[in-house]
């Protein structure tokens, strides 16, 4: 008996209808932007794009290239998982990106170095009270716990007061932010110690790739194989015959939201450990980023179908595209309004490609 | 019995009203580590003066909430604004606003357009962009002719955001800088925006890396991004001491860069004498004063040689 394509996600092939699982769409527009980019690299600047033309690395590829295309998305990829299961379970989360900021903010003032070139650390927080160079699982601890509410409470609203996720996260969003300017009066938090900065530092500048990686095939499998994701596609299908047939619609929906939230609290451990600080305004825009990467990787935004690949395909879209601007050198001005040409086109085409397979069906 | 209630409150209410000078001031910026030292100037000041109170609001980076945000202000009655512009193109509204009002306005930071025409109760309190680039890109020249670069020099340049004043001006200081037969050894290979973030210049720069051509210098118009770039130059290998890397406004965590010898140049924004020149300003406009309209607060450079001075001023 075949399966069909909706409503599971993952790389399914329906035998029956000879169909392409969706993320095979989307892995050939990744290919055939790089195809692009190697042409453009080829004419323009006389360079290869993925490859080493320059014989600077043991391997055929440039690999600080393929480094930096994975690297530079790693954060935001991490957001994009938990989005993605939001989404599928037909909610939107808008609120990623603050939660970010708020979470960089409060960790942060909680990995602190006591001495910063023999002086007392002009930006110490706690200073005052001693909390510095304290064990790197605290400021973990209290930057998951932020996510963790901040879930949490998303969750309540938008499974119990049916005001819709857009609205509520929206709340989140704008009340997040306040809380990252409030927390130090908009100042900046730095000097993190060396464990904290091992969390984006790491495994020689590594470490991000490895957690982004690391959740998404964890998150995969979880999707795929567990009744917690069963259960998410179900409530994006059809939320009522969810309700009918006995899942626990309420209480799934506040599980999922507090996922995302505690995702979006990862995502900033790992951007502020990366950099060594903590800005109120870390995180703005991450949440649309988040979702266009999801979108592009296959997530319908009515809820039901996508998957956790789809988004990693989406996500090193993204990461090709910046650095192939950099590579050809394009002109600033010009970056952001191709890279929204871009967006556009890769989810056009999506679409196109899936409204065929259904009329050939 | 009620006529006289009546003229009692009223004498009380104009008795506050004398004797308090209300300032209102929107800040383009809550969460901006520069503005932030600047808007405390201005809470500072106030608090040790007598009768002066201020009120900070925050524009949010958002140029249509910054006008409404002057209109209320206005509308609450105070006696002069401070406005820190976050569309420097937009301020011919702001103005046109305070100014039918009655309401004397003083811009602060960032230069407004309309500078040379403003009405006569407002004035101007900043820096001159055209210094902070100046003075960077000649002190990166110096040194890298000091590191025997002199006869040919290659470099990245890092722009803030593209839409942002300051970042046309310092952009274009260096490449007028760089002009000059003194310092034309030096060529750039590229130049892009990180947007004065130092998570996209860290991105940035580990792009360019991966393209691997050799440069000896690193331009930034912000700390923040110069301080990504080194970020990423550490990471590769590379070793600090082969590049000359600038930065403007000597921020905290710039100076202890700078310390550990990473960053080489930077310029010193006086935020904090911004904040009071201009709460001054204020004041002796709404008092009715005779003041200059264009106050420059000069930009200052700082390297090794004279960082001491400047550890405790951000």
């Amino acid at each position: 008996m075949a399966e069909t394509v909706h409503g599971t996600g993952g790389l399914t092939f329906d035998k029956s209808r000879r169909q392409w699982p969706n993320e095979l769409n989307i892995f050939g527009a990744l290919v055939l932007i790089v195809i692009i980019f190697e042409a453009l690299g080829a004419l323009l600047v006389g360079q290869s794009f993925l490859f080493d033309s320059a014989g600077r690395f043991d391997s055929i590829f440039n690999e600080q290239r393929l480094y930096i295309i994975v690297l530079q998305v790693s954060i935001v990829g991490i957001i994009a998982i938990g989005v993605t299961q939001v989404i599928i379970s037909g909610g939107i989360d808008l609120s990623s990106g603050s939660i970010v900021g708020a979470t960089a903010m409060i960790a942060m003032s909680f990995a602190q170095v006591a001495e910063v070139n023999g002086q007392p650390n002009p930006k110490g927080v706690f200073l005052e009270y001693g909390w510095v160079d304290l064990p790197v699982i605290i400021p973990i601890v209290v930057g998951l716990f932020c996510g963790l509410i901040a879930g949490i409470i998303n969750g309540l609203l938008i499974a119990y007061t049916r005001i819709p996720p857009f609205i509520a996260t929206l709340g989140m969003m704008v009340t997040a932010r306040g809380v990252a300017k409030w927390w130090s009066r908009g100042q900046p938090i730095s000097f993190p110690t060396d464990d904290f900065a091992a969390i984006g530092n790491g495994l020689n500048g590594w470490m991000p790739v490895v957690i982004f990686i690391g959740l998404a095939i964890l998150f995969h499998l979880i999707l795929r194989y567990t009744v917690y994701g069963k259960h998410t596609y179900a409530i994006g299908s059809n939320e009522d015959a969810a309700r009918m047939s006995g899942i626990k619609v309420d209480q799934h929906k506040v599980l999922v939201y507090t996922i995302a939230g505690m995702l979006a609290a990862l995502a900033a451990l790992v951007l502020s450990s990366k950099n060594l600080t903590a800005q109120a305004g870390m995180g703005v825009m991450y949440e649309l980023d988040a979702i266009a990467m999801a979108v592009i990787g296959g997530v319908s935004l009515s809820g039901g179908r996508g998957s956790v690949v789809g988004t990693v395909f989406g996500a090193l879209i993204f990461g090709v595209i910046i650095s192939g601007f950099t590579f050809l050198r394009l002109d600033a001005y010009y970056q952001e309004m191709v890279k929204g040409g871009i967006i556009v086109a890769a989810v056009v085409l999506d679409q196109w490609r899936q409204r065929r397979a259904a009329l050939r069906a | 019995m009620r006529r006289l209630l009546l003229a009692l409150t009223a004498s009380a209410a104009m008795t506050t009203g004398a004797t308090a000078e209300n300032i209102g001031v929107t800040m383009a910026l809550f969460d901006d580590n520069f503005l932030t030292v600047l808007r405390n100037g201005i809470q500072e000041l106030a608090d040790g003066m007598d009768g002066v109170d201020v009120q900070i609001e925050d524009a949010q980076n958002d140029v249509a909430r910054q006008l409404d945000q002057i209109n209320n202000l206005i509308a609450s009655g105070v006696d002069a604004i401070i406005v820190n512009p976050v569309d420097t193109s937009a301020t011919e509204a702001m103005s046109a606003a305070a100014q039918s009002a009655g309401v004397p306005l003083v811009y602060v930071n960032r230069q407004p357009i309309n500078l040379d025409s403003m009405p006569d109760n407002q004035a101007f309190v900043g820096s001159n962009e055209i210094e902070s680039g100046t003075l960077q890109a000649f002190e990166v020249c110096k040194q890298l002719r000091a590191a025997g670069k002199g006869d040919g020099a290659r470099a990245y340049l890092f722009i803030g955001e593209l839409q942002n004043q300051s970042a046309i001006q310092r952009t274009k200081d260096i490449h007028d800088v760089m002009g000059m037969d003194m310092c034309n050894f030096i060529t750039l290979i590229d130049e892009q925006t990180a947007n004065y973030q130092r998570d996209e210049a860290q991105d940035l720069m580990t792009n360019w890396l991966s393209a691997g051509e050799a440069f000896d210098a690193v331009f930034s118009n912000n700390d923040e991004m110069a301080i990504g770039a080194i970020q990423a130059m550490k990471a590769a290998g590379i070793s600090m001491e082969d590049v000359i890397v600038g930065g403007v406004d000597a921020t905290q965590d710039a100076l202890t860069a700078m310390q550990a010898g990473d960053l080489d140049v930077t310029v010193f924004q006086n935020a904090a004498a911004q904040g009071s020149g201009s709460l001054d300003a204020a004041l002796a406009l709404a008092r009715g004063d005779d003041i200059p309209q264009v106050v420059w607060i000069p930009f200052e450079l700082v390297t090794p040689a004279n960082i001491d001075s400047y550890l405790a001023r951000n």
